[in-house]
C-alpha cells in the first residue's frame, strides 16, 4: 500500500516536471499540432492456440528464454509487431488519414492515442498532453469513435446513452440536456433520440458514437474506420458531417481502407503497411509522385484485326489488353510518356488504321495507384 | 487544470450507478425472479429438514442444542439469502467488466476522462442497493411465505447486513477482473459459489464438518456472517457475543476490497500492455 501511495507520488511529480519539460520544449513549436505521434511503436506477445498461460509468470519466462526483443518485426516469433514506429502531426483544422490495408497498424495506433494502449516506444501527445503520463487530460481532449458499431449501450435509447457518457466526460449537470439536444440535432438524431439503440440502423449508431464523441466539444477527434459497413448515402452523409467538424478547427484523425474516402475526405494521408509508414503527403502530391499520371481506355473494333498501338504511338505502354468475345471488341488500357503529343499520335494513328473507337474514357490515377505502385500489392486483396 | 476533481468522480460513480438500474428495469423478467427465487431455493432444505425432523419433530429439540434454536426454517433462511447474495453479487457485479467488454462499451467509457475505478465503484454501489433490495423484498416475502420473524433488534442486524455485504462486493470486484483474464464466468461462478454453499454452513452449523473443513470455513467471510445474524436475528444474541465476528467481518472487507481494487488494476495494466479487450 504505502509503496503503491509513494510510488504514485513520484510519477506525479514525473508528470510535473514532463509538463514543465515539454512548456518549454514546444515554446518554439508550432502551436497548431494537436496530436502529435513522435517514432510510436506497439509489440503484442503472441499467443498461440492450446498454449494459454493461465500464470503471468509463465510469460515472463518464456519471453526472457527466448529472442523476443528488438522491435523491428523480425526478432522471433514471440512478438507481434503491431506498429513499428510511426511519427506524424495533426494540425487543428485537418483531416489527417491513414490508409493501408487488414492488419496494417491503424487501429492499434488510434488506440495508443486514444489511451487503451500503452505504446511500447515512442511518444504520443495530444494538446499538450503526453499520453502516458497524462491519460486523463488527453482524454478530456479527445473523442473517439472506435471501429464498429458497438459501443453503445443498445437496451439504453440514444438520448440516455448521451446522457450518461456526457457525465463521464464531465460537463456540467445543468449543461447535460443542452449539450445532448445539440449533438443530436448535429447528427440528425434528434427525432429518434428517445427509441432503444437496438432498434437503429448501422448507419444512425454511427451517428450516434460520433455524437457521443462530440459531447464534450473536443478539439480532436479520432475516428476509427467511421464509415464501415454503410451503405453509400449513409457514408457519404458521414463525410459531410466530418467536412463540417473540420471547418470547425478540429483536429481529426482517420483510418479507413477507402482510397475513395482519404481521397475525398483527408488533407494529409499517411499509407501504412506492417506498421510502418511508407508515404506521407497529400493525395494530390502522392498521386503526383507516380510515374505516370492518367490511365487512358480504349474499346476498339477492328477491321484488320492487326493492330499494333505501340508502333503507332512511342510513348505508350499497354496496361491491360484483352478482347471481349461477345461484343468482338478490344480493350486497352495505355499510359502515355508525353500525354500531349502522344494523344495526338494516337488519334491520327487510329483514323488510319481503320479501327473504330466504341468507348474512350480517362482514369485519373487514385491512391490505390500509388499503395501498388510503393508496395507491389493491392490495398484489398 | 488537470486537478483531481471529487465532484466529477461522484458524478461519473453515480452515472453508472443510474444506467446501471436502468438497464435492469429493461429486464422485467429478472424482477420476478428476485421474489421468487428467496422461496423457491430455501424450500429443498427447509422440506429435508422437516422430513428429517420426524412427524412430531422429535429431531428438532437435537437441533436446538446443537444450534441454540429450534427455530430451522429461520434458521435456513439466514443461511440461503446470504448464499443468495453471493450468488447474485457474483454473477452481476462478477460478471460486469466482462459484459462491458463483450458489449464494446467498456472501451468507450475507458476513453472518457472519467475514472476507471468510479466507474467500477458505480457498478459496486448498483450491487450494494441490489443487495439490500432484495433481503429487503426476501425478508417481507419470506414472512408471508414462511411466517418468518426477526427476533434481534434491528440496528445490530442492519450492521451487519452491511459488514456482509462488503465482503462479498470485494470477491465480485476481484472475481470480476479475474472474468476478464479467464473469458468464461460460468464454471468460475459455480466452483466459488459451490465451495461457500458447502464451507460456511449455509443450512448447518459448520461444527459438523470434519476438521479439516471447518478449517477452511474459517477463511471464508460468509461463516461470519451467517453465524452472527443467524445469532442476533433468531436468537437475540447482543453485541457482544457477535462482536468478534463483526471484527472479522470488517477485516475481510478490508482485505477483499483491496484485493479487487488490485486486481483490477492489473487488469487495466494487462489490457494496456495487450490489448486483451478489444478481443474477447
Ligand atoms: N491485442 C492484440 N494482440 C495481439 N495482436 C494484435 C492485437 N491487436 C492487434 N494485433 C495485431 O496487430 C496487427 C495490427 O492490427 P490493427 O488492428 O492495428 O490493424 P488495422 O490496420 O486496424 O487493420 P484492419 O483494417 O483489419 O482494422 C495485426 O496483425 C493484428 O493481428
Ligand atoms: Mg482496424
Amino acid at each position: 500500500m504505502i509503496g503503491a501511495i509513494s510510488r504514485s507520488v513520484l510519477r506525479r511529480g514525473w508528470r510535473a516536471a514532463l509538463r514543465r519539460e515539454r512548456r518549454r520544449a514546444t515554446g518554439g513549436m508550432d502551436m497548431d499540432a494537436l496530436v502529435t505521434a513522435e517514432d510510436l511503436r506497439k509489440r503484442f506477445p503472441r499467443k498461440r492456440v492450446g498454449q494459454r498461460r493461465w500464470w503471468p509468470w509463465a510469460r515472463r519466462e518464456n519471453g526472457r528464454g527466448g529472442n523476443g526483443t528488438g522491435a523491428s518485426g523480425a526478432a522471433g516469433d514471440e512478438w507481434i509487431v503491431a506498429v513499428d514506429g510511426v511519427s506524424f502531426e495533426v494540425q487543428r483544422g485537418e483531416i489527417f488519414g491513414l490508409l493501408g490495408p487488414n492488419g496494417a497498424g491503424k487501429s492499434t495506433t488510434i488506440r495508443m492515442l486514444s489511451t487503451l494502449l500503452e505504446p511500447s516506444a515512442g511518444t504520443a501527445v495530444i494538446c499538450g498532453h503526453d499520453v502516458r503520463w497524462e491519460p486523463m487530460q488527453a482524454r478530456a481532449r479527445l473523442g473517439v469513435v472506435l471501429a464498429g458499431d458497438r459501443s453503445l449501450y443498445w437496451k439504453l435509447s440514444g438520448r440516455e446513452n448521451l446522457e450518461f457518457f456526457a457525465t463521464l466526460y464531465h460537463v456540467p449537470a445543468h449543461e447535460v440536456p443542452h449539450r445532448v439536444n445539440w449533438a443530436l440535432e448535429r447528427m440528425g438524431l434528434a427525432d429518434r433520440a428517445d427509441e432503444l439503440v437496438e432498434r437503429y440502423s448501422t448507419g444512425m449508431k454511427q451517428r450516434l458514437s460520433l455524437a457521443r464523441a462530440l459531447l464534450a466539444d473536443p478539439p480532436v477527434l479520432l475516428l476509427d474506420e467511421p464509415t464501415l459497413g454503410l451503405d453509400p448515402q449513409s457514408a457519404r452523409n458521414l463525410r459531410e458531417l466530418i467536412l463540417e467538424l473540420k471547418r470547425e478547427g478540429r483536429a481529426i484523425l482517420l483510418t479507413t481502407h477507402y482510397m475513395e474516402e482519404a481521397d475525398f475526405l483527408c488533407d494529409r494521408v499517411a499509407i501504412i503497411d506492417h506498421g510502418t509508414i511508407i508515404a506521407m503527403d497529400s493525395p494530390g502530391a502522392l498521386k503526383r509522385r507516380l510515374p505516370h499520371e492518367r490511365v487512358y481506355r480504349l474499346e476498339l473494333r477492328e477491321t484488320n484485326g492487326a493492330l499494333r498501338l505501340t508502333d503507332l504511338v512511342p510513348g505508350a505502354a499497354v496496361v491491360e489488353e484483352r478482347r471481349d468475345e461477345a461484343t468482338g471488341t478490344l480493350h486497352l488500357a495505355l499510359t502515355l510518356a508525353e500525354p500531349e503529343q502522344d494523344l495526338a499520335a494516337l488519334w491520327t494513328g487510329l483514323a488510319h488504321s481503320g479501327a473504330s473507337v466504341v468507348n474512350y474514357s480517362v482514369q485519373e490515377p487514385t491512391l490505390e495507384d500509388v499503395f501498388i505502385s510503393l508496395t507491389g500489392r493491392a490495398l484489398r486483396d | 487544470m488537470g486537478a483531481f476533481r471529487w465532484w466529477d468522480y461522484g458524478r461519473a460513480v453515480l452515472a453508472v450507478f443510474k444506467k446501471e438500474w436502468l438497464m435492469q428495469l429493461r429486464y422485467p423478467a429478472e424482477l420476478v425472479g428476485a421474489v421468487i427465487w428467496p422461496v423457491l431455493f430455501p424450500a429443498v432444505y427447509i422440506f429435508s429438514a422437516r422430513a428429517l425432523a420426524g412427524p412430531d419433530g422429535e429431531a428438532v429439540a437435537v437441533f436446538a442444542s446443537r444450534t441454540g434454536t429450534a427455530d430451522y426454517v429461520g434458521y435456513i433462511l439466514f443461511g440461503t439469502m446470504l448464499w443468495m447474495i453471493l450468488n447474485i453479487t457474483l454473477w452481476d457485479l462478477g460478471g460486469h467488466l466482462r459484459r462491458e467488454q463483450v458489449r464494446g462499451t467498456l472501451e468507450a467509457c475507458w476513453t472518457t476522462p472519467a475514472s476507471r475505478v468510479g466507474m467500477l465503484m458505480g457498478a459496486s454501489l448498483t450491487q450494494v442497493s441490489t443487495s439490500v433490495a432484495f433481503l429487503l423484498v426476501a425478508a417481507l416475502v419470506l414472512r408471508v411465505v414462511y411466517g418468518f420473524e426477526l427476533r434481534g433488534s434491528i440496528g445490530p442486524l442492519l450492521l451487519l447486513m452491511v459488514l456482509s455485504i462488503l465482503p462479498v462486493i470485494g470477491l465480485g470486484l476481484a472475481f470480476a477482473s479475474l472474468v476478464v483474464v479467464l473469458k468464461e464466468i460460468n464454471s468460475l461462478v459455480f466452483l466459488v459459489r459451490g465451495i461457500f454453499m458447502v464451507f460456511a454452513g449455509m443450512t448447518y452449523p459448520v461444527e459438523v464438518l470434519p476438521g479439516w473443513m471447518q478449517a477452511v470455513s474459517r477463511f471464508l467471510p460468509l461463516t461470519y456472517s451467517i453465524r452472527a445474524m443467524r445469532a442476533v436475528g433468531l436468537s437475540g444474541a447482543g453485541w457482544a457475543e457477535v462482536r468478534g465476528d463483526a471484527l472479522a467481518l470488517m477485516a475481510f472487507s478490508v482485505v477483499l476490497l483491496v484485493a479487487g481494487w488490485l486486481a483490477f488494476r492489473g487488469v487495466e495494466r494487462m489490457a494496456q500492455q495487450a490489448g486483451t479487450l478489444a478481443h474477447y
